[in-house]
């Protein structure tokens, strides 16, 4: 599949001061964007998501590395034309109303004003703001400015958007707005690449996910399988057994609120957790395949210290 | 060209919604309005005290104006991340940096006018003279603002706005200084040879300011000096020759910074 963006080795420190000892924000990340797909990046608060993000737009400039974007040079001017952007949660200059914002945004993407003035109306109505499209923006909320910061993304007619956090800041409902949103968007044709803390949002809209931690990739592909591969299975017991009685393999664990019925064994040790418990006298009522909820994957990989510290 | 035009609107837009801008502009034609109130030696005098002090107040807010604005722009659209809703769309750094930069100038002329004019109405009506000429060095004063613009500006790249106002400050006082100060201190055979090497380097380096500053001429109806066409050209020719240094070397600098 064609990539509509790629990045290759991507690297980029930054200065803690002026002079200073340098810090690395990315360390060699690589990945594709294919035409037509929706991509995540994911990772915990100083993953360096917003930092890829921004070597992406030409906004920071990598240490090393290369982007291309439609096949071009990241850094030239003609990649960004067909490019929509969010940046992490949007400001404006609040004395605007949306409209003149956007017929602002529209003359630095090239717009004319007669075409402009329907896309801005329509954008307006698309994320919700069509009341509120004539007064200055601030009394805004922040989930109304992210709103906006959406409308522009669009503005240019985008054929790659490029979304930092786009749920941040909204409630559930305008969560499951944007949710249907991208989802519309990407029926009709737009790539989109979106990044995220939150699992959930991710979950649902995303054909692949890049998960990123450090600067680095921890783990790509499509969810679904990166979640089963590291799967495991819950055995569920007759009755409960004491955990002081039963000797369990060390690799199993007891679910939460389980109750002392519920344990949760690896794949690949699952045969061996079968034959210990029996073994102490268990019974065994149910084995069930379990598919790792995004959190879960998350905590084997970088480990509980690094998601919680951070995340 | 349609992207620069566009960021020069935006920092007009920008100046009549921001208080600093009124208060400069009020406070500056409040006090001129007051100068026909101070007791002044004699009538002979008193028109020319009027246009000096006018048109040292008129060069006061005008580059105050123009160094505020020009050093708080970058930094403060860095600081809110508005530049990340423009930069982001198909536009060179450059054409932000130079729009806004024409914005400045833009607002600064704006401020300017509205100050001859009260001067000229000024004038007119307590001493029944009209005074064209003042023009010209409200001209000038616009001219070393475009400087000083574009000095501060440079320095917003790198530095927070105090910074940039205290070096955009250090700046105006060597170059006014330079065409005596710093020329004694370099020909003096009795300084420091790395003072007088220091000094010398300045002095070649650095704009006369001073000699941008007609006020006083003006002021007193040209009767010693006349300020001609060739002289004003003259400036004007400076005045743009060190605007385009600084605002070339702010553009590069600007275009290899992280936002
Ligand atoms: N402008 C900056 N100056 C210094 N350090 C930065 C800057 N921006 C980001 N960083 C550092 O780079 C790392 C990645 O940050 P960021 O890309 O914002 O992460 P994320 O968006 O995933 O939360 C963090 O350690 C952060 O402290
Ligand atoms: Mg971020």
């Amino acid at each position: 599949m064609e990539a509509v963006l790629s990045v290759e080795d991507l690297w980029k420190s930054y200065a803690t001061r002026p002079g200073g000892p340098r810090r690395q924000a990315l360390s060699g990340l690589g990945f594709s964007v294919p035409r037509n797909s929706v991509v995540g990046l994911l990772g915990p608060n100083g993953a360096g998501k917003t930092t890829t993000l921004k070597c992406v737009m030409g906004l920071a400039r990598p240490d090393s590395g290369s982007i291309r974007i439609f096949g071009r040079d990241g850094g030239a001017v003609e990649a960004r034309r067909k490019v929509g952007f969010l940046p992490e949660q949007p400001y404006f200059d609040l004395y605007l109303t949306p409209r003149k914002l956007l017929l602002y945004y529209g003359r630095l993407a090239g717009m004319e004003a007669s075409a402009a003035r329907p896309r801005i109306s329509y954008l307006l109505n698309l994320v919700g703001m069509e009341d509120e499209a004539d007064i200055t923006m601030d009394k805004f909320s922040k989930g109304m400015l992210q709103r906006i910061g959406l409308a522009q993304a669009l503005l240019a007619e985008p054929e790659l958007l490029i979304l930092d956090e786009p749920s941040s800041g909204l409630d559930p409902l305008g969560k499951l707005q944007v949710r249907d949103m991208l989802k519309s968007l990407s029926s009709g044709g737009t790539t989109i690449l979106l990044s995220s803390h939150q699992l959930s949002e991710i979950e649902e809209i995303c054909d692949r996910v890049i998960i990123i931690h450090k600067g680095r990739e921890v783990a790509s592909g499509a969810l679904a399988e990166l979640l089963e591969e590291e799967g495991e299975c819950e055995v569920l017991l007759g009755k409960p057994v004491p955990e002081s009685m039963a000797t369990i393999p060390p690799t199993a664990s007891w679910a939460e609120g389980g109750e002392g019925k519920r344990l949760l064994v690896p794949r690949d040790d699952l045969n061996a957790a079968l034959a210990s418990l029996l073994e102490a006298g268990a019974s065994i009522a149910e084995v069930r395949s379990r598919r790792l909820s995004l959190e879960e994957f998350f905590v084997r990989r970088i480990g509980k210290q690094g998601w919680e510290v951070e995340g | 060209m349609n992207a620069v035009s566009a960021f020069a609107w935006s920092v007009l837009q920008d100046a009549l919604h921001r208080k600093v801008f009124y208060a400069i502009l009020a406070f500056s034609v409040l006090l001129m309005l007051l100068i026909p109130m101070l007791p002044s030696a004699s009538v002979g005098v008193q028109v020319d005290l009027l246009r000096e002090a006018a048109l040292g107040l008129t060069s006061i807010m005008a580059f105050l104006l123009a160094v505020i604005l020009a050093s708080t722009i970058i930094p403060a659209e860095l600081g809110r991340r508005t530049i990340y809703n423009t930069l982001s769309r198909p536009v060179r750094r450059w054409q932000y940096y130079l729009g806004k930069y024409i914005g400045i100038m833009v607002v600064v002329a704006f401020a300017l006018f509205v100050s001859l004019a009260v001067l000229l109405v000024m004038v007119g009506a307590k001493f029944g003279v009209f005074n064209p000429g003042l023009a010209k060095a409200v001209f000038t004063i616009f001219l070393e603002a475009t400087v000083l613009a574009a000095v501060a500006m440079l320095a917003s790249v790198r530095f927070s706005p105090l910074v940039c106002v205290l070096f955009t400050g250090l700046f105006y006082v060597v170059c006014h200084v330079k065409g005596d100060f710093l020329y004694r201190a370099m020909t003096d055979s009795g300084n420091h040879a790395l003072l007088r090497g220091v000094s010398g380097f300045l002095y070649y380096l650095l704009p006369n300011l001073e000699r941008m500053n007609i006020n006083e001429t003006v002021a007193h109806s040209e009767r010693v000096f006349r300020v001609g066409a060739g002289e004003l050209a003259l400036l004007a020719a400076i005045a743009l020759i060190f605007s385009c240094i600084f605002l070339y070397l702010g553009a590069w600098l600007f275009e290899r910074r992280d936002l």
